[in-house]
This record gives C-alpha cells, sequence and structure tokens, in this order.
C-alpha cells in the first residue's frame, strides 16, 4: 500500500484523523526502498539469472544438469573452437539468434568452453558465499564482543584486527590459498573468510559503541538483562543494516580477491577450475584466441558488479540519509 | 601531538612484529618446501635434499626458525633464499620500481579521486554524477588482473602501432567531440537550455582541438611551445585566483599573473640548464618558484595578501608543471626512435640497456609505468571518489555550510573554505586501508606486466615455502603501511583540530 | 456525559489571568530576565521587511510537503516579532525563505519584500549581498552552527570580509569588539579559539557576534536557546535584546516555547500546519486568544498561578503536511470543531480585539469565555 492512500485513510484507532503518521515496520521501509533502487534490482535480477544458468546447465555435486556437455571431456576442435554463438539476427547481417554447437567455443584440447565457464563460475560464487558467511560470522562476534566488553578484551582484539590490516588481505590471501588450493573451494572459502573478518569487526564494533551508550541498553542493563541477551537481543538487530551491506560487498570483493589468487596460481588448482584460473591459464590465447580470455572475465564482472548494486541498494534502504536533501 | 604520534609508532611497531610472525609462520607451514627436490630424478638427490634442509633449518622447529630470522633481522640481514642467494640484493632491485609504481598509483587516485568526487557530490544527479557512479561501480567491479591484460592488449600494443601514423579519423574526432561535448553538458549546472549550449560549446572545442592536433601531426612530435605555455598557465592563474580570492580586487590577480610572467621568463632563460638536469634540480627550482612566488603575493596582494600569495604559489608551480611537462613531450620523438616507436611499453619497469639524456630516461619510466598504474589505480580510483562524494555530500547538508552561506559568502568559499576540508577528514582514514589495498594490487599488476620487482620475490618464495623473500617483502610492505598510516593519522590531525588539541 | 471530542461549556466567572513571566523560568520559577522589551528603543513605523503570501513546497518520494502555505507579515525597524508553533509547523522553513537558504528543490511562491524590493526576483548575487550584511541569522543549535575546523575569529572576521574588503587585522579587531559585546572574557584570545573549546551558551554568543557583527536590520533568531541549558537560555535572550539595541536591528524570534514570547515580543505570529492561524500585539495575543490552538499551547505552558495544577498539553499530532485533512488543519485535534470547520478551512479574520487577526471559524466562542484554555480542560478538572 503506498503512503497516500493509507494516509488517506482515517485512522479509526485513534482520534487523531488525518495524521499521515503511518507506522511501518523497519523492515517494509527497508524493502520498500530497495525495491525502488532500480540498479540493485537490476543487479538483483542478473545475479539470480547467473546462478541458475551455472547451477542448472552442467550440474552440481551430482546432479545432472540440462547441458549435454562436460568440463573434462576433451573433444575434436570444430572451427578451431571458435564460438558458436550468435546473438545478430539475421536482418542485421549476423547468422541469426541461435546457441550452436560451442556457444562460448572450445579450449585448446577441445573442451566445450561453456561448461568449463560454467564450472568457473561454480566454484567462484561458492567459494564468495563462504567467505562472506565465515567474515561475517568472525567479523560481527568480534566485533560486537570488542564493541560491547570494551576494557582489556576490546584492547586485544583490536590489537589482533591491526594486525590483520597491516597484512594486506591479498598477501594473507595468497599465502592461505598456497595452503589449501587444492583442497577444494569450500574449505579455500572457509580459510578466506578466516582472514577477511577484520573490516567488518571494525565497523560492528563502532556501531556497538555507540549503541551500548543508548538508553534501551542501559536500560536493559538497569534490569539485569545478562550481556549475551542485551547483545543479541537489543543491539545487534539493530546493527543488521551495517553487517548485511558489509557482508553483501565482502561477497563482492571475495569474488574478485579469489580470481585474483587463482589468476597468481595460489587458487583453486586443476583439473578443478575457477574463473580466474581460467583467465590465468589462458592470458598468453588473448592475441589468438581472444574468447578463452573474454568468458571468464565478463562473468567475474557480470557477477561483482551485480553483488555490489545489490550492496548499494541494500545501504541507500537501512541508511536513506545520504539521498536525502534536508532543510 | 608528539605524544600521539610516539604512541602510535610503539603500537605500531609491536603491531608489524606480531604481523611478521603470522607470515612467517603461515608461509612455512603453506607447503612442502622439498617438492621440487623430491620428484628430482638426478642421483645426488639426497644431499640436495640435506643440504637444504640445512640451509632452511627445516629440521628446525617454526618458531625456533622464526626467532632466528628475527635475530638476524635486528642485525640488519634478510637471510637467503632456498637456493642460497643473498635477500638483500634480490630486494634491492625489486624495491624502487615497486614503490614507484604504488606511489604514482595511490598519488594518482588520491588527487584524481578526490577531484572528481567533489564535483561529482557539487553536481549531484546532475548526469556527470550519475556516470561517475556508473564508472564507480564497474571499477569495483574489474578484475584487476584482467583489465591489466586487456590494457597491455589493446592500450600498449594499438596505441603504439596508431603513433606510426598519427591521424585522427574523422569519425573518432565526431566520437571525442561527442564526447567532450557530453562532459561539458553534464557539468553545467541550470535548465536544458544551458546544457545544451554547454554542450555544444564543448563539443565544438574538442572537435576542434583534435582536428588541430591531427592535421598537423602533433603526436608524433608532441610540445606546447612558448605561447600556449603562456595560454594554459595564465589561464590557471585566472582559475586559482578566483578559487583563493575571487576577483574583486586586483591584488591578487596580478600576483598570480606574475607568477605566469615569471615562469615564461624562466623557461626561455633557463634553456641550457634544464638540457639535462638532475631531480635535485628540479627540486631546487620548485623551491625557488614558491620563494619568488610568494614574494609577488606579498607584494602586489594588498588587503587580500594571504589569498594572493596561495594564488601565486599554485599559479607558479602549475606553470614549472607546465614547463617540465612540455620538456617530456619535446623529448618524445627521440625517445620513440630510440626504442623503435614503441613507447608504451608492455613489460618490465625500464628497458634493458636504455641510456638517454634526464627527459628520455624520465619518459621511459613514464612509459613502463603509465599502463600498471592505469590497471592498479581503478579500484582506488572509484574508492576515493565514492568516497569523497558521499563524505562531501554530508558535509554540505551541515548546519555550519549553511552558516557560512547565511553569512554571504560566495559559494566558491563555501565550498573551498567550510565544506572541503570538512570532507577531507573522513577521507584519509581511508588513506591507510586503500594503501595496503594497492600493494596487494601491485603484487597482481606486477606479475601481468612482467615487472621484477617485489611482487614477483613475494610470489615465487611464497610458491617454492620459502620464507625468506617473502618476509622481506612483508618488511618493506608493511612498514610502507605504518609509515602511510602515519601520514594518514597526522593529516587528519592537521585537518581536524579536536584531535589535534586533544 | 461527554466525550472530549465535545466541547465543554465553560464556566463564566473562572478567573484566570495569563501571567505569563517575562521570558523563561527554571525549575523553581527563579531566573528573571533583567532586560526587557520596555526597556530598549520602541520600533520606529517604518516597514523594513514584508513577507506576503510565502508558500514553500517540497517535492519528495512520498508526494509534495507543503511546508509553508501562505505566510504574510510584516516587520517595522527594531520590531520584535514572534512566530510561534509545534514544531514541524514550518516556522524555519519559512525563516530560511527569507534568507534564501532553502536547499535547491524546494518550491517558493510569493513575495518577499526587504525595504520594497523583491528578494525572490533579486540577482542571487544581490542576494548575497544582503545575506548576513543586512538580514543575519542566528541558529538553533550552536554545536553545529559552528565550523569545528576554523577558529572563532576567523569565522567571525570571515563574516565582514564578506562584505567589506579590509585588510585581516581589521576584520579580526571588530569580530573582538563584538565578543566583548556579547559577553565573552578574554576575547582577544578567545579569537584563537576553536568551537569545541567553547560551553554551547559561549558557541550562542559567538553565534550572536557573528550575526550582528555587520550591522545588520534584521536578526532572524531560530529558537536560539532550545539547545541551551534553562540557566543560560535567559542570559542568551537578554544578550539578544541588549545587542539588538546595540545595533538598532528587529527581531524575528522563532520558538515553540509560548515562554520565551511573552517578555521579549512586541508581537506575535502563530504557525500551525504551514499557515499562520494567529497574528497580533503580543499582549492581546496571550490574554484574549482567538484561535483554540493558540488557547491550547497557553495551557500547556506552566506559570506561576497554575503551577499546582497538572498541565494540559494539546492532544493528538500536527497533521502530515502531504495530506492535509480538508477543512481547518486544527479540527482532528480542535475542541470546539464542528462539520463546518471540517469543511471550509478558515481565514485569517480580524477580531474583536483591534490588529489582531485569527483563522478561525469559531474565534467569537472564545472570546465569549473568560479563560479559553478552559476548552482543553479533562473532563476531571472540568468536575473539580
Ligand atoms: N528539505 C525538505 N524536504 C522535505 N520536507 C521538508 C524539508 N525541510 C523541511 N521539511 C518539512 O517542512 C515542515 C516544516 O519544517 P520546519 O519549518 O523545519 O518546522 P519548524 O516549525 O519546526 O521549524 C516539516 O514537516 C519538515 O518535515
Ligand atoms: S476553525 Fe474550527 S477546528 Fe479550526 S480552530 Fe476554529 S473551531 Fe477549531
Ligand atoms: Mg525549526
Amino acid at each position: 500500500m503506498t503512503l497516500n492512500a493509507q494516509a488517506s485513510v482515517p485512522d479509526t484507532a485513534s482520534d487523531s484523523q488525518g495524521m499521515a503518521i503511518v507506522a511501518r515496520t523497519q523492515g517494509q521501509m527497508v524493502r520498500r526502498r530497495f525495491f525502488r533502487h532500480r540498479a540493485a534490482l537490476a543487479g538483483m535480477i542478473l545475479f539470480g539469472f547467473v546462478i541458475i544458468l551455472a547451477f542448472s546447465s552442467i550440474g552440481f555435486a551430482g546432479i545432472p544438469g540440462w547441458w549435454g556437455k562436460n568440463y573434462l571431456d576433451t573433444g575434436a576442435l570444430t572451427n578451431q573452437g571458435r564460438p558458436t554463438l550468435s546473438l545478430i539476427p539475421e536482418f542485421l547481417g549476423g547468422t541469426g539468434l541461435h546457441l550452436g554447437e560451442h556457444p562460448f567455443g572450445q579450449d585448446d584440447i577441445g573442451i566445450d568452453y561453456f561448461a568449463l565457464t560454467m564450472r568457473g563460475a561454480q566454484q567462484s560464487i561458492t567459494i564468495a558465499f563462504v567467505v562472506g558467511i565465515v567474515a561475517t560470522f568472525f567479523g560481527t562476534i568480534v566485533g560486537a564482543v570488542a564493541g560491547y566488553f570494551r576494557g582489556r578484551l576490546e584492547a586485544v582484539l583490536m590489537r589482533l584486527t591491526d594486525v590483520m590490516i597491516t597484512i594486506p588481505v591479498l598477501i594473507i590471501a595468497a599465502v592461505v590459498g598456497r595452503m589449501m588450493g587444492d583442497s577444494g573451494a569450500l574449505v579455500l572459502g572457509l580459510f578466506l573468510g578466516l582472514v577477511t573478518w577484520p573490516t567488518l569487526s571494525r565497523l560492528v564494533r563502532g556501531e556497538f559503541l555507540s549503541l551500548r551508550e543508548k538508553e534501551f541498553v542501559e536500560a536493559a542493563r538497569a534490569i539485569g538483562t545478562p550481556p549475551r541477551r542485551i547483545i543479541f537481543r537489543h543491539i545487534l538487530p539493530n546493527t543488521i543494516g551495517v553487517i548485511i551491506v558489509s557482508a553483501t560487498l565482502g561477497i563482492a570483493s571475495a569474488v574478485l580477491l579469489e580470481s585474483a589468487l587463482s589468476f597468481l596460481g595460489l587458487g583453486i588448482k586443476p583439473p578443478d577450475t575457477s574463473l580466474g584460473q581460467l583467465i590465468s591459464e589462458y592470458r598468453s590465447a588473448m592475441v589468438v584466441r581472444p574468447w578463452l580470455f573474454w568468458w571468464p572475465g565478463m562473468f567475474i564482472i557480470v557477477i561483482a558488479l551485480s553483488i555490489n548494486f545489490i550492496g548499494d541498494g541494500l545501504r541507500d534502504a537501512f541508511d536513506p540519509r545520504q539521498t536525502r536533501v534536508r532543510a | 601531538m608528539i605524544v600521539f604520534i610516539a604512541r602510535r609508532l610503539v603500537i605500531s611497531f609491536f603491531v608489524l612484529l606480531a604481523a611478521t610472525f603470522i607470515i612467517f609462520v603461515l608461509t612455512a607451514l603453506s607447503g612442502d618446501p622439498l617438492e621440487d627436490l623430491r620428484q628430482d630424478n638426478s642421483p645426488n638427490k639426497d644431499l640436495k635434499i640435506a643440504d637444504r634442509v640445512d640451509r632452511m633449518q627445516l629440521d628446525v622447529p617454526i618458531p625456533i626458525r622464526y626467532l632466528g630470522w628475527l635475530g638476524r633481522l635486528v642485525r640488519g640481514e634478510l637471510g637467503v633464499n632456498r637456493d642460497g642467494q643473498d635477500v638483500a640484493p634480490l630486494l634491492g632491485h625489486a624495491l624502487s620500481a615497486t614503490l614507484q609504481l604504488v606511489l604514482v598509483a595511490t598519488v594518482m587516485a588520491i588527487i584524481v579521486g578526490i577531484v572528481i568526487g567533489i564535483v561529482s557530490s557539487l553536481r549531484q544527479y546532475s548526469g556527470f554524477d550519475y556516470s561517475v557512479t556508473f564508472a564507480a561501480f564497474i571499477c569495483f567491479s574489474l578484475p584487476i588482473f584482467w583489465i591489466a591484460v586487456m590494457l597491455k592488449q589493446y592500450m600498449a600494443i594499438e596505441f603504439n602501432n596508431w603513433l606510426k601514423d598519427p591521424g585522427i579519423p574523422p569519425t573518432v574526432i565526431g566520437v571525442l567531440a561527442l564526447l567532450g561535448g557530453l562532459i561539458f553538458g553534464a557539468l553545467t549546472a541550470g535548465d536544458r537550455r544551458r546544457r545544451l549550449i554547454a554542450f555544444a560549446v564543448g563539443a565544438a572545442i574538442t572537435g576542434a582541438l583534435f582536428t588541430l592536433l591531427s592535421v598537423t601531426h602533433w603526436f608524433a612530435d608532441p610540445g606546447f611551445g612558448l605561447p600556449l605555455i603562456v595560454a594554459i598557465s595564465a589561464a590557471a592563474a585566472v582559475g586559482f585566483t578566483v578559487l583563493s580570492a575571487g576577483l574583486r580586487q586586483r591584488g591578487p590577480l596580478y600576483a598570480a599573473l606574475g607568477a605566469t610572467l615569471v615562469g615564461a621568463l624562466a623557461s626561455q632563460v633557463l634553456g641550457p640548464l634544464l638540457a639535462n638536469p638532475t631531480w635535485l634540480e628540479i627540486l631546487g627550482f620548485a623551491l625557488v618558484t614558491v620563494a619568488i612566488c610568494v614574494g609577488l603575493g606579498y607584494g602586489l596582494g594588498g588587503i587580500q595578501r594571504r589569498q594572493a600569495i596561495t594564488a601565486s604559489v599554485l599559479t607558479g608551480l602549475f606553470t614549472g608543471a607546465l614547463i617540465f611537462v612540455d620538456r617530456m613531450l619535446q623529448a618524445f620523438n627521440s625517445y620513440s626512435q630510440a626504442v623503435r616507436g614503441r613507447p608504451i611499453s608492455t613489460i618490465g619497469a625500464r628497458t634493458p640497456n636504455f641510456v638517454g639524456d634526464f627527459w628520455q630516461t624520465n619518459l621511459d619510466s613514464a612509459g613502463h609505468l603509465l599502463l600498471p598504474s592505469m590497471a592498479l589505480i581503478l579500484v582506488s580510483l572509484a574508492t576515493y571518489t565514492r568516497y569523497s562524494r558521499a563524505s562531501m555530500l554530508e558535509v554540505m547538508n551541515q548546519d555550519y555550510v549553511r552558516t557560512a552561506r547565511a553569512k554571504g559568502l560566495p559559494e566558491r568559499s563555501v565550498v573551498v573554505k567550510h565544506a572541503f576540508r570538512n570532507g577531507l577528514i573522513p577521507v584519509t582514514t581511508l588513506m591507510a586501508f586503500d594503501f595496503a589495498g594497492v600493494i596487494g594490487g601491485a603484487v597482481v599488476t606486477e606479475n601481468v606486466f612482467g615487472w621484477q620487482g617485489m611482487g614477483n620475490l613475494f610470489i615465487k618464495g611464497l610458491k617454492e615455502v620459502d620464507p625468506a623473500p617473502v618476509m622481506a617483502f612483508f618488511i618493506v610492505t608493511g612498514t610502507a603501511i605504518v609509515v602511510f598510516n602515519m601520514i594518514a593519522d597526522i593529516l587528519y590531525a592537521y585537518l581536524d583540530p579536536r584531535i589535534r588539541l586533544s | 456525559m461527554t466525550t472530549p471530542n465535545v466541547p465543554i461549556e465553560p464556566r463564566k466567572g473562572d478567573a484566570h489571568t495569563y501571567d505569563v513571566p517575562p521570558t523563561v523560568l527554571d525549575a523553581s520559577g527563579e531566573v528573571h530576565v533583567g532586560l526587557t522589551l520596555d526597556a530598549v528603543r520602541p520600533p520606529s513605523e517604518e516597514e523594513i521587511l514584508r513577507v506576503d503570501n510565502l508558500t514553500v513546497e517540497f517535492p519528495t518520494e512520498d508526494g509534495v510537503v507543503r511546508a509553508v502555505r501562505g505566510v504574510s507579515y510584516s516587520l517595522r525597524e527594531r520590531e520584535v516579532l514572534g512566530i510561534v508553533g509545534e514544531s514541524g509547523s514550518g516556522k524555519s522553513v519559512s525563516s530560511l525563505a527569507v534568507m534564501g537558504l532553502l536547499p535547491k528543490n524546494a518550491r517558493v511562491r510569493g513575495q518577499i519584500l526587504f525595504r520594497g524590493d523583491d528578494m525572490l526576483k533579486m540577482s542571487p548575487r544581490k542576494q548575497r549581498g544582503l545575506r548576513g550584511r543586512k538580514i543575519a541569522m542566528v541558529f538553533q543549535d550552536p554545536m553545529t552552527a559552528l565550523n569545528p575546523v576554523h577558529t572563532i575569529g576567523d569565522q567571525l572576521a570571515e563574516a565582514v570580509l564578506a562584505h567589506e574588503l579590509m585588510p585581516r587585522k581589521t576584520a579580526l579587531a571588530r569580530a573582538r569588539e563584538m565578543l566583548d559585546l556579547v559577553g565573552i572574557p578574554q576575547a582577544e584570545s578567545r579569537l584563537r579559539s576553536y568551537p569545541h573549546e567553547f560551553s554551547g551558551g559561549m558557541r550562542q554568543r559567538a553565534m550572536i557576534a557573528m550575526a550582528v557583527i555587520n550591522n545588520p536590520d534584521i536578526i532572524i533568531a531560530d529558537e536560539p536557546t532550545t539547545a541551551l541549558d534553562v540557566t543560560v537560555q535567559a542570559q542568551i535572550l537578554e544578550k539578544l535584546l541588549e545587542v539588538k539595541d546595540a545595533v538598532n536591528a528587529a527581531i524575528v524570534l522563532i520558538t515553540h516555547d509560548l515562554g520565551v514570547i511573552a517578555g521579549m515580543a512586541h508581537r506575535v505570529l502563530v504557525m500551525y500546519a504551514g499557515r499562520p492561524v494567529e497574528i497580533g500585539d503580543t499582549d492581546p495575543v496571550f490574554e484574549e486568544p482567538r484561535m483554540p490552538y493558540t488557547a491550547g499551547l497557553l495551557g500547556s505552558i506552566p506559570s506561576l498561578e497554575n503551577s499546582g495544577t497538572r498541565l494540559r498539553p494539546i492532544k493528538g499530532t500536527p497533521p502530515s503536511l502531504i495530506n492535509l485533512p480538508t477543512g481547518c488543519p486544527f479540527s482532528p485535534r480542535c475542541p470546539l470543531a464542528d462539520d463546518k470547520c471540517r469543511t471550509a478551512e478558515p481565514e485569517l479574520t480580524e477580531t474583536d480585539s483591534g490588529g489582531h487577526f485569527a483563522a478561525c471559524h469559531h474565534w467569537d466562542r472564545l472570546a465569549a469565555v473568560e479563560d479559553p484554555t478552559v476548552f482543553f480542560r479533562t473532563e476531571s478538572e472540568t468536575m473539580a
């Protein structure tokens, strides 16, 4: 229901007719503002499409997909492995809309490049989400504990985050990648999450520091509410906006981090693959077979961009301050 | 203030120490340092293994190995790598190339990012603002190695090819003119008519400029020449005066134009000195310029003496930079011939065995730095743009900006004096974070462009499970990050008296 | 039994005087202002500002916010005009319109005549020339109104330099004088202080100094004491009167607190939902309010007389400015409202006392009782 419609209906519950102070839950407002953010909406649709495409086409975890080929079978090269995908309709001088045998082409040993790219996308998305979840979990806990209890615990935790911030993320991630690259996407994601949480913990700590002084927290403390309950029931729900937004942006940067590691040869190892690994493997093909380079790159950009837009929409939705004009 | 810095230094020292321990242990644990030898089939395999175990102290627990490394570090030794080479000389070569790359990228990102961010915030919801926002999101989402490879392919190779016959086809000029018009139009505030006029003017100017550059084959042998230098510098003088003092009084304008004049004279008189200077001499010229301009501002400023000094110093330095660029451009033709017509390089940090004068060597560095720093800069540029835009928007909504307007200050003073400085405060906290990010990016960029820099040292060390080079890399970059942090802190304190005085 | 919405017939002879103390009282009712309006020079007949049918609208996501709807008033030299109303009634927006400081998206209509010149039609440059020189403003929150990164002296001197070319030294000397005038001790060294080194009261004094530094004709003070301690409030108001007299300025004093107006303003304008609903000389408006909203406000302030009884705030909240109710905007909260009130919006009309206008269909019913606040009493009180 729109504001106007609601406002014109007299509020029978109170005697103050014609008021437009419409009670709306925080959730409703956030949702409304998010869906008004066109780029975020587009990002969400695009990202949903990529996920469905990547996971349904070649199948996942033993479930077969609808795309006939897989990312391991080699085959004979047709037309030097050029992509058969055509998007230009005939009346514009193209060959019409069709996928063809190998829409994204084939690599040098004849593996279907569409299947390979989809596998890469699956791995990259999986890693990014695992990183996002693990980092958000630890970042939130550390930030909350440090912000709420202050004192020595805070000092220790903050020095710990200082240490983690002095080490560039890529550096520590590279070391972790060297260690865990062979163990598959889930393990790699888990360990990368374990080294990327400090950014979030700083943010959460900041929020906790200001919220813990608020009246409602004082009140809860005064009536003897245990700290754990105050943290989880009273403060955390108020920081959820910050956490969700930075978790989203964290996932986007994890996509890029993973691909950079794999590009350096410190992430996912062959025969398994990821988007970054594909680019790394075919970087010298740029001149002769540019499609081997283009497709995975496009997918990285589309995934990262759409998640970034979603994050921006969430930020506007949770914190509309920036977008409003003040008197 | 000094106590504050000292405290921060002590803390940073221990933080760095803890970080070295973490990196050392993780690196040592990250794989099997004997992997390559185990697959070795040569008869003296066992000997080689024993040799390496001994050299890398693989039979000693890792923490003890760390202490050993630390002990050597205190004595100023960086240790040897697994093949027994001393790490220090390896580092020495890598260091300057990488630091150059990282610093150029960071400084450029800060300056350009902040300027774009501010303009974008002052033109909120304009076409320019939307384009900048969209471009920033694209930059956030670009894998740095991907863009690096693209730049290498399309910028360097194609550009070098084009330089052989640097004419611009009419269609390209048309597109460029269109772009120029769009930028002008998007930057103009006001109703549709004003924007259309701005578009037309912008398109015409850009089109004419590039047509001229094309028919004169300017790109084959570029340069400004004295008249153009004077014209640009005078325009800058007016601009700086408007920004710092306004045009109500003549004093500041005369001082700034005086700086233009002195600059132009100097460029002619100092000709021989500028033929093959050193960096030290350039620095000396810059200092003399500042001194002269302060004098000009002081003498001609009248009532607005302070603003006049600002305007003339800025003009003086700008003109100096212009002359510097002009010299570089003049050297371009000879340099280009020296490197067989491929001035934009895609490999390494300098042309091997290249010898030239000051300008040519600088061009060589610039040619090698151009693409890697372009790739490296994108993410930081986007970050600074977004951050300073948000910060400025927030500041422009503050009560004290309204107070400044209520005093009747012109909008220029409101922005420059009241909003800008406050808007920069949160941006300083970003600097430290971003710098660490740039170092990470540099590792990737160096890899794409085949630089024998620190990133290479690190990656190779890591792949070989060899802590010494990895630690050497980290000691340097970690220290750089700490120093940069410190600079950011000092800047913060300078900008915000609430910190400075407490 | 009557429900609260049905007006209670007032009883005649319920003696009540609005003995509103000059300016504010602290909790014990002891802080009085030394300087009152009577002690400063009286206004002249010369009109310096005339606001005519001013409307301000903000287009927003949710609809058009009609923040100010047809405000008109005039201001004479040296006069103090009080503007009162609940928060959100459009007081700040209407005064920012006079300053030309509204955000860009605001749609402003009407006329704002400064000495006969329409400020809305002036070139921006000319408008800027008036701002801070002829019309100055003191804002509500001194904690945020001063720039934290520049010294007080800098910010004061800048206000002079914006309009007059002179060496910085001279401007700083003037700033020092002004700090003296507003009663900041050690003005010389305070010039080099930063705002965060000042207390709230001191900052507001500095703001006042900044406002009068160019000898303005009009000072607009937007709730200048709302953010301050009660004990400081009286001092600041007194200072405002004092400097006004020193520079011969008129004041538009905005407040949501009727108590502040009483000893401070020659005339008072009451605003509700973006409209002026009552305007007149301070005494008649306070003693014989002719608009139920004003009466309600008067019933909700503490005074020496009613210090023993309960305060009676007006029930309900102001209407949405996006979707105004039809008829009188006060009708949902008004104990006198009837069908006419709910269908037709009343115009400002002259009431029984001269120069006293009210926007109410039933002002005569207030005139018929001795104590108009009686309409806002709760049942139990009326029974007692
Ligand atoms: N820039 C703006 N955009 C939208 N609404 C605004 C803006 N500025 C003020 N308003 C609205 O205008 C109304 C009047 O505000 P204001 O004049 O500040 O009230 P007050 O009487 O408390 O000073 C309020 O409802 C406020 O929400
Ligand atoms: S017009 Fe009617 S509703 Fe409005 S104030 Fe007067 S009596 Fe009340
Ligand atoms: Mg207000």
